[in-house]
């Protein structure tokens, strides 16, 4: 089938777990986030350039890209770096306010988080968004509610957003590292 | 199977208020990054796992009911939480292997 004309029905492909990693800068107090692939997560700080980088979290997660098992379309979603799911923290906030109107129809607002900082690291577009909602309300077809996934930058102040990323906080410590 | 028919065949406890939903099957594991490549709508997740995120999880793929094993408390923002989004949280005493080894007793697989 025509990828132009097709319906597409998306499946996740290229699943690859791995860490999600945030650091800071102790000099200029800048936080990143990426994705390490490796076998262990990334432990110890590290000079790049100006940048001395601190871990401050460490969470298991995955990686992946979604397909079209109609037409072969790939959809690459390197840039996605979560979901979270807005829980109305903060009621200046355009998410909340979009969260409320859509609660009463059943419909759940997941935000889609790009890697920080945001300014040097390219976001998700609105396309790959609406591709990514397709996506999970294909795979809820049997469902009453449906979800609606938004960039993160309708967030007003990330800072005063409690919501957390779908991500797999502390399960480190319960794996004791592999004895020789 | 109906959820609730699952409830009351296994002596589930309920922690937040139910909704019966129709289950298609059992996902089993710890790792929210897991339910979200793997499980399916309708499925019952049984999980150890009691912080707030196991609500949003649940609820982007719809789960039936999350079922807290091993007996483990659940914080109360937690349940909170998954009344307001119509998630279902259950709990039990058994382990996870002991509780699925029930529900395919009691007909699911």
């Amino acid at each position: 089938m025509k990828e132009e004309t097709c319906s597409h029905t998306w499946e996740m492909v290229n699943v690859q777990s791995g860490y999600i990693v945030t650091e800071n800068c102790f000099r200029c107090n800048k936080t990143a986030t990426s994705f390490s692939a490796g076998e262990w997560p990334p432990m110890e700080e590290y000079r790049e350039g100006e940048h001395f980088w601190n871990i401050m979290e460490v969470a298991q997660t995955i990686r992946f890209d979604l397909t079209c098992k109609a037409c072969g379309k790939l959809v690459p979603l390197n840039e996605l770096a979560g979901l979270m799911m807005c829980t109305g923290c903060d009621p200046k906030c355009p998410v909340d306010t979009l969260m409320k109107e859509m609660e009463k129809s059943r419909i759940w607002v997941f935000v889609a988080f790009g890697f920080f900082p945001v300014d040097e690291r390219t976001q998700l577009s609105q396309e790959k968004i609406a591709i990514l909602e397709e996506y999970f309300n294909q795979r809820r077809k049997s469902s009453s509610s449906t979800i609606r996934i938004v960039s993160s930058e309708k967030i007003d102040d990330i800072s005063r957003c409690f919501a957390e990323m779908i991500r797999d906080v502390g399960m480190l410590s319960l794996t004791p590292p592999a004895t020789e | 199977m109906k959820l609730k028919e699952i409830i009351e065949k296994l002596s589930l406890v309920t922690l937040t208020n139910v909704e019966d939903k129709e289950v298609s099957g059992v996902f089993i594991s710890d790792m929210l990054s897991d339910v979200m490549s793997s499980a399916e709508t309708g499925n019952i997740w049984l999980t150890v796992q009691t912080h707030k995120n196991v609500v949003s999880a649940a609820n982007l793929i719809d789960i039936a009911a999350v079922i807290v094993t091993n007996g483990k408390e659940v914080p109360e923002g937690t349940v909170e939480l998954a009344n307001r989004f119509h998630v279902n949280i259950l709990s039990s005493p058994l382990s996870s292997f002991q509780l699925a080894s029930k529900l395919v007793e009691a007909g699911l697989k």
